[in-house]
């Protein structure tokens, strides 16, 4: 082969830098890596009776940490805002990066409280397996459900996962972008699998999660080959450079940008990448589902929107018609198809669905104002869902959570507190004014009729209509029907779903009343670094 | 801001080119304008989420926080007293709500010589009503959430008078229906209360409606929602608009203040505890279309076909009240019955325009005084009789109640009109507002107030002397009376009850008096709504004489026929008439017939059509929508395969299309 | 060697994984075809790398990272199988709906 012996030659001749890592820079990113590593240690080494309080101690701690830490970068950033790019041009840390992290690990912490929550199973234990190998129902399960187990394995899986999400909003290339979806993709799937209750359910959620994951992935890297067979690099900016005066003999570049919008497409759920998400947010353990919704969400828009807006700036007018016509497809189909869902998980995994289409209009606007109200309606939307999660954890029968419609009749008669929160989360997924979803819609429609996306709008704003309606119809189910005589039970939980759902409603209420400061930071934080 | 540009008219207007418009940055005592709402906002808070552990104290607080409002309120007037015309309205910015930078909402409070009055009204109106309701309330075991309710509706109301721009206007509103609802339906245990709450709240849609479509139309017009900018800019608007803007704001106040069409839901209203029905009657809903008009008097000024759509609702809606009053045994509708049509006077007094605003509010005040009493005095009865509230069932009670008997009595001969009483300097103002209007309409609406005062006359004398006179009727058991009837014991109410009366009597006596003395009420809200006195077409003399000669006839009506004869303890048979005054003048029915039949209909039509379509789903477009969910749904087969098929033929899909527009 | 013959190769594995992913019953088969899949991609990129002269060699440096990644994926996916498999005592992925629309009146 005589290429090789050529490359060979170059190899010999070329003298590589070592890399450089400016370790500040990436501090949240590795903080959550330590903590995840420490958790494994403490499942290693610690007796079982202590790993609760110190798997959850240390995730806590490291997330504040994190936080700590973006609020630190945030403050270093350089006044124009831009950041600069670090590890040798593989990560990002600029304005978006920053915002999204800070959002990723607010919405950590209180996913992590609500995998914490002991208090709602009555025999005791969190939400998941006491031992996942065993089947339900076995011997073993029975002996490891008698001596108390619990799994406190899920710590470190989701702080890994988190890591993944952290990196991912803020890789700059494409190999890093496949690392970290990676990352916090591989977690993800065997979490979707550990639910105490419906075992079956869950083990199917995972399996499906995990082949069509892998599957998208695949899609994925096909893409990045092909953009590297057509650029030379998987550098975005690289990327951008060669891209940007593309005019012909460029199947190459059209194929991999199609190919890794595919592969990002389906981690937020799009249409018609998202028959993954209706089975999987149900059969996962519920504060799974919250997790994975409210942040795989805020980490994948983050990457898709740095891909598009660093990678290829200069081929919005061949991208920008076809993710039109994602975003319709999703709007329409995630709110239509909700209308007639029995279960309360689906109906908010429809809901999710069409918030990803509202979610793509800001980031079809392409221009700062674009970037901004995406990230904000990603705050908004990424407190909303995990509060609805969490406050579907509480509604329970004697067979767990009772997550048929039909049981949450007449809710608001037995306890109206929860119906109350429920509905207001409700109000805020169907954007009525001074909640938060009102706010984060109106930016990105306004974002997106700007960028003249005109059309995009007005089906935003009928598919909005629709999907008020079925978020109505639940309140109306929740306050005006008779409540069922053997209807669910509000099971009272620790202070940690408490101050979950409280963070809900605090973003919900005051997104919606006073937007303007974290409309502000959205706007200051809305540069990519090139 | 508003204020010097309504001082009167388009000619001030058009002379200073809306460059007059002004109004103080709060300072000062002023600064504390927000507490007014606050106070009550924060009760309903602590009330709502504090729960079980607020029980003990929950009805001080809830009391204490409307008392509050009312000493800011009343610092709040003190204060304007003390300043000249041009500087007593201030602004108050809170904050600024804004999704978009471009799109710029402040949540403000905005204080005038208008919504002074309202404050006052509802906050005072309102305190004594949370007095009086910690006897009546004492034995419900729900009492703290129904103080939390209170303080809800209150502060809702509070907002929506307070609110420097239809935006936050419309929050208010929206609480005000939200606020009714709870406490329409408070006793849920009661079919009839739960379906009275839901008729309210699905009238009150209608209504809202309609203001969400003016608010829309205002902001696409003027590209504000602040009073300043949309009432100062009305002059410049088209015709078209202000009168679509005008019937809009029309169909708002019809559904929250029970004009007609969208009046039903009153009567039922009364579902609820009684000190509900006098804080919705007397201080706070039913006022906030009245309010509505006249703060909006800039739009209907300057639209003359949306004033006559607001003096017609009046005209019909005060006749129609008073009618289906005089046909009501039962003692709180027939004195709801008499709001929609005291009401009606005011929107009538509202659509004259200029003439008419001013008396439209000091009606409203007198009205606010002496309905709350009569509705107090209404629960006082019922609480001595067992919650009995059919009229035919009382009789006699004068000997047994006498404070109760004192107060009602005063508010009755202040709503009849009675020479020097409140409610006759008040409403003989819109009597005299109706004919200077002039020509044919001025004598027809003058004609319609006159007919209004004599009925009124007539079915409040009948509760008088149904409740208070005559045979004690209640002394026999009822045909058909369950096996543990007792008889009984009439008795006078507790302190915490009478004291609220005794005040709201003395409200009721020497108010109107108050206002009409040296013009005090037209001078002090002239400056924000305007005055002309318009030319009546003969003394006001004349006018007072007929008035008083109409209400005289019928209290003698009223007198020969149930004074002078026995009342029978059951409704006899009678005219057609009766019978469907009786029934609301077949509101129900012709609201059933044109609106729900038909819309039932055409649901089914659509369901035939549709006809693998979806159980459970009513209402035509759902219907549609539902059917297309239910068939696209059933994609998501549970198959790993066929969804990674579709992923496949999506990516197909998407690469096809990046490759093609590059072509295109 | 010209730069086709390889990325022909590349399509044409790929499209052979893809179709066991739709075809394949067994969910081991399925994992199989997605492994076929990625290793489609890498010899993409190996190509890619050469026909360049990438002096950074992404693209041998990206195809390890797959490598290793796939190997993690794959032992996490057997793991995911054979849990199910000791549940139901199958690997038939088509028997796996009982996540889906099932047919109901709504509420």
């Amino acid at each position: 082969m005589s290429m090789s012996t050529a490359a060979t030659a170059t190899l010999a001749v070329t003298k590589v830098d070592a890399p450089t890592i400016e370790y500040g820079k990436l501090s949240p990113i590795l903080i959550i890596a330590g903590v995840a590593v420490v958790g494994v240690l403490i499942e290693a080494f610690l007796p079982r009776p202590a790993r609760y309080r110190a798997q959850l101690t240390v995730a806590l701690v490291g997330m504040i940490a994190a936080f700590g830490a973006v609020v630190w970068l945030a403050r270093d950033l350089p006044d124009d805002h831009r950041g600069s790019v670090t590890a040798m041009g593989a990560v990002a840390v600029d304005g978006p990066s920053l915002f999204l992290q800070g959002t990723l690990l607010l919405i950590g912490i209180a996913s992590v409280l609500l995998i914490g929550e002991r208090r709602l199973e009555p025999a005791g234990g969190d939400a998941f397996a006491p031992q996942a190998a065993a089947a339900p129902g076995s011997q073993q399960e029975k002996d490891a459900a008698a001596a108390g187990w619990t799994q406190t394995e899920v710590y470190p899986l989701t702080m890994f996962s988190l890591v993944g999400m952290l990196l991912f909003p803020a890789a700059n290339d494409l190999l890093m972008m496949f690392v970290a979806l990676e990352i916090l993709s591989l977690p993800l799937y065997l979490l979707c699998g550990l639910a105490r209750r419906h075992r079956l359910l869950s083990q199917e959620a995972a399996l499906k999660y995990f082949l069509l994951g892998a599957f998208s992935s695949a899609f994925f890297l096909f893409g990045v080959a092909m953009l590297y067979g057509y650029s030379g690099s998987v550098s975005l900016d690289k990327i951008g450079v060669a891209s940007a005066g593309a005019m012909d003999n460029d199947a190459l570049l059209l194929i991999g940008l199609a190919m890794v919008a595919v592969g990002l497409l389906f981690k937020v759920g799009a249409v018609p990448f998202h028959s993954w998400t209706p089975d999987v947010y149900q059969g996962a353990p519920t504060p799974i589902t919250g997790f994975m919704a409210a942040a795989t969400k805020v980490a994948a828009f983050g990457a898709m929107m740095r891909f598009f807006y660093v990678a290829l700036p200069g081929m919005r007018w061949d991208w920008r018609p076809v993710m039109i016509g994602v975003a319709i497809v999703t709007m329409v189909a995630g709110a239509i198809i909700a209308i007639t869902q029995t279960d309360v998980k689906r109906l908010l995994a429809y809901s999710s669905i069409a918030h990803a289409g509202f979610i793509l209009t800001g980031m079809i606007a392409m221009s700062d104002a674009g970037v901004s109200s995406t990230m904000f309606y990603l705050v908004a939307y990424g407190f909303v869902t995990l509060g609805a999660f969490a406050v579907v954890t509480l509604v329970r029968d004697a067979r767990g959570e009772a997550t048929h419609l039909s049981h949450w009749a007449g809710l608001g008669r037995r306890s109206p507190l929860v119906a109350g929160v429920f509905a207001l989360f409700l109000l805020a997924f169907a954007g009525i004014p001074l909640t938060s979803g009102f706010s984060g819609k109106f930016a990105v429609f306004q974002a997106a009729a700007r960028g003249g996306a005109g059309s995009l709008v007005v089906v935003g704003v009928l598919c909005s209509a629709v999907a008020a309606f079925f978020y109505v119809r639940v309140i109306v189910l929740m306050f005006f029907s008779e409540p069922k005589v053997d209807g669910p039970t509000v099971v009272v939980p620790s202070v940690m779903t408490t101050a979950a759902i409280a963070l809900g409603v605090a973003v919900t209420v005051v997104l919606g009343i006073l937007p303007q400061p974290v409309l502000d930071l959205a706007d200051k934080a809305a540069l990519f670094v090139h | 801001m508003i204020e010097t540009s309504s001082l009167a008219s388009g000619v001030v207007l058009a002379n200073e080119g809306g460059g007059g418009l002004h109004s103080v940055a709060a300072s000062g005592a002023y600064s504390a304008l927000w507490l007014v709402v606050g106070l009550p906002l924060l009760g309903a808070l602590l009330l709502l989420v504090g729960g079980k552990r607020t029980n003990a104290f929950g009805h001080i607080l809830g009391t204490a926080m409307a008392l509050g409002s009312f000493a800011v309120g009343v610092l709040m007037f003190v204060t304007m007293l003390g300043k000249d015309d041009a500087d007593r309205s201030v602004d108050q910015h809170l904050w600024t709500w804004a999704p978009v930078n471009e799109f710029q909402a402040d949540i403000g409070l905005h204080l005038d010589q208008l919504s002074v009055v309202f404050v006052l009204l509802i906050t005072g109106v309102g305190s004594l009503i949370h007095i009086y309701s910690i006897g009546y309330m004492a034995h419900d075991e729900n009492r703290r959430r129904f103080f939390g309710y209170l303080n809800l509706f209150v502060a809702a109301m509070l907002l929506l008078v307070l609110a420097n721009n239809y935006l936050l206007l419309y929050a208010g509103w929206e609480g005000v229906g939200l606020a009714s609802y709870l406490l329409i339906g408070f006793w849920q245990h009661k079919p009839s209360a739960a379906t009275a709450a839901k008729k309210a709240f699905i009238m009150n849609r209608v209504g809202d409606f309609g203001l969400a479509v003016a608010v829309f139309l205002m902001f696409t017009t003027f590209g504000s929602f602040d009073f300043a900018d949309v009432l100062g800019g009305s002059a410049s608007a088209s015709d078209g608009t202000m009168t679509a803007i005008g019937l809009m704001l029309l169909l708002a106040a019809c559904g929250k203040s029970a004009q007609f069409p969208l009046q039903a839901w009153l009567g039922d209203a009364m579902e609820g505890p009684t000190p509900v029905s006098a804080l919705i009657h007397a201080a706070t809903m039913v006022t906030a279309g009245v309010y509505l008009i006249t703060r909006s008097a800039e739009i209907f000024n300057a639209s003359p076909d949306a004033q006559l759509a607001v003096t017609v609702v009046g005209a019909i809606t005060v006749l129609f009240g008073a009618i289906v009053g005089c046909a009501k045994d039962d003692i709180k509708k027939a004195l709801a019955a008499s709001t929609m049509s005291q009401i009606g006077y005011m929107i009538l007094a509202a659509g004259l325009g200029p003439i008419g605003y001013v008396f439209a509010i000091m009606h409203l005040v007198t009205h606010g005084f002496f309905k709350a009493g009569l509705f107090l005095g209404a629960g006082s009865v019922m609480h001595g009789m067992n919650d009995e509230v059919d009229m035919r069932r009382y009789g006699g009670l004068r000997k047994y109640m006498p404070i109760t008997f004192v107060t009602f009595g005063l508010g009755y001969l202040s709503i009849i009109g009675f020479p020097l009483l409140s409610g006759f300097f008040s409403k003989d103002k819109i009597i005299e507002a109706a004919f200077a209007k002039g020509g044919t309409s001025g004598w027809i609406l003058g004609a319609v107030t006159l007919l209004a005062a004599g009925l009124t006359a007539f079915y409040m004398t009948r509760v008088m002397l149904m409740t208070f006179f005559g045979k004690e009727r209640w002394k026999e058991a009822p045909a058909g009376a369950p096996a543990d009837w007792h008889e009984p014991h009439p008795h006078e109410s507790p302190t915490s009850m009478t004291g609220p009366m005794i005040l709201l009597a003395f409200g009721s006596v020497f108010a109107g008096g108050l206002f009409v003395l040296n013009e005090s009420f037209v001078k002090w809200l002239t400056p924000v709504t305007g005055f002309s006195h318009g030319d009546l077409p003969m003394s006001e003399w004349a006018v007072t004489g007929m008035a008083l000669s109409m209400v005289a006839l019928g209290s003698a009506v009223a007198y020969v026929q149930y004074a002078r004869r026995d009342v029978p303890a059951v409704a006899p048979a009678a005219s057609l008439v009766t019978v469907a005054a009786r029934r609301d003048l077949y509101q129900d029915a012709v609201n059933e017939g044109l609106v729900m039949r038909p819309g039932q209909y055409l649901t089914r039509l659509l369901v035939w059509f549709d006809n693998r379509g979806v159980d459970g789903f009513v209402g035509g477009l759902a219907a549609f929508i539902g059917g297309t969910s239910a068939r696209v749904r059933k994609v998501q087969t549970g198959f790993v395969r066929s969804y990674a098929l579709s992923m496949f033929g999506g990516t197909l899909l998407v690469v096809a299309c990046t490759l093609m527009a590059r072509m295109a | 060697m010209h730069l086709v013959y390889p990325l022909v190769l590349a399509v044409l594995l790929f499209g052979i994984g893809l179709y066991g992913v739709i075809a394949r019953r067994n969910a081991i088969l399925v994992l199989m075809s997605i492994e076929l899949m990625l290793n489609a991609v890498n010899i993409n990129l190996v190509a890619f790398d050469m026909y360049l002269r990438d002096t950074l060699h992404a693209g041998q440096a990206l195809t390890l990272f797959v490598i290793t990644i796939a190997a993690a994926e794959i032992g996490l996916g057997l793991a995911i199988v054979l849990m199910v498999f000791r549940n139901r005592a199958t690997t038939d992925i088509p028997e796996l709906r009982e996540l889906a629309e099932h047919k109901e009146g709504s509420v």
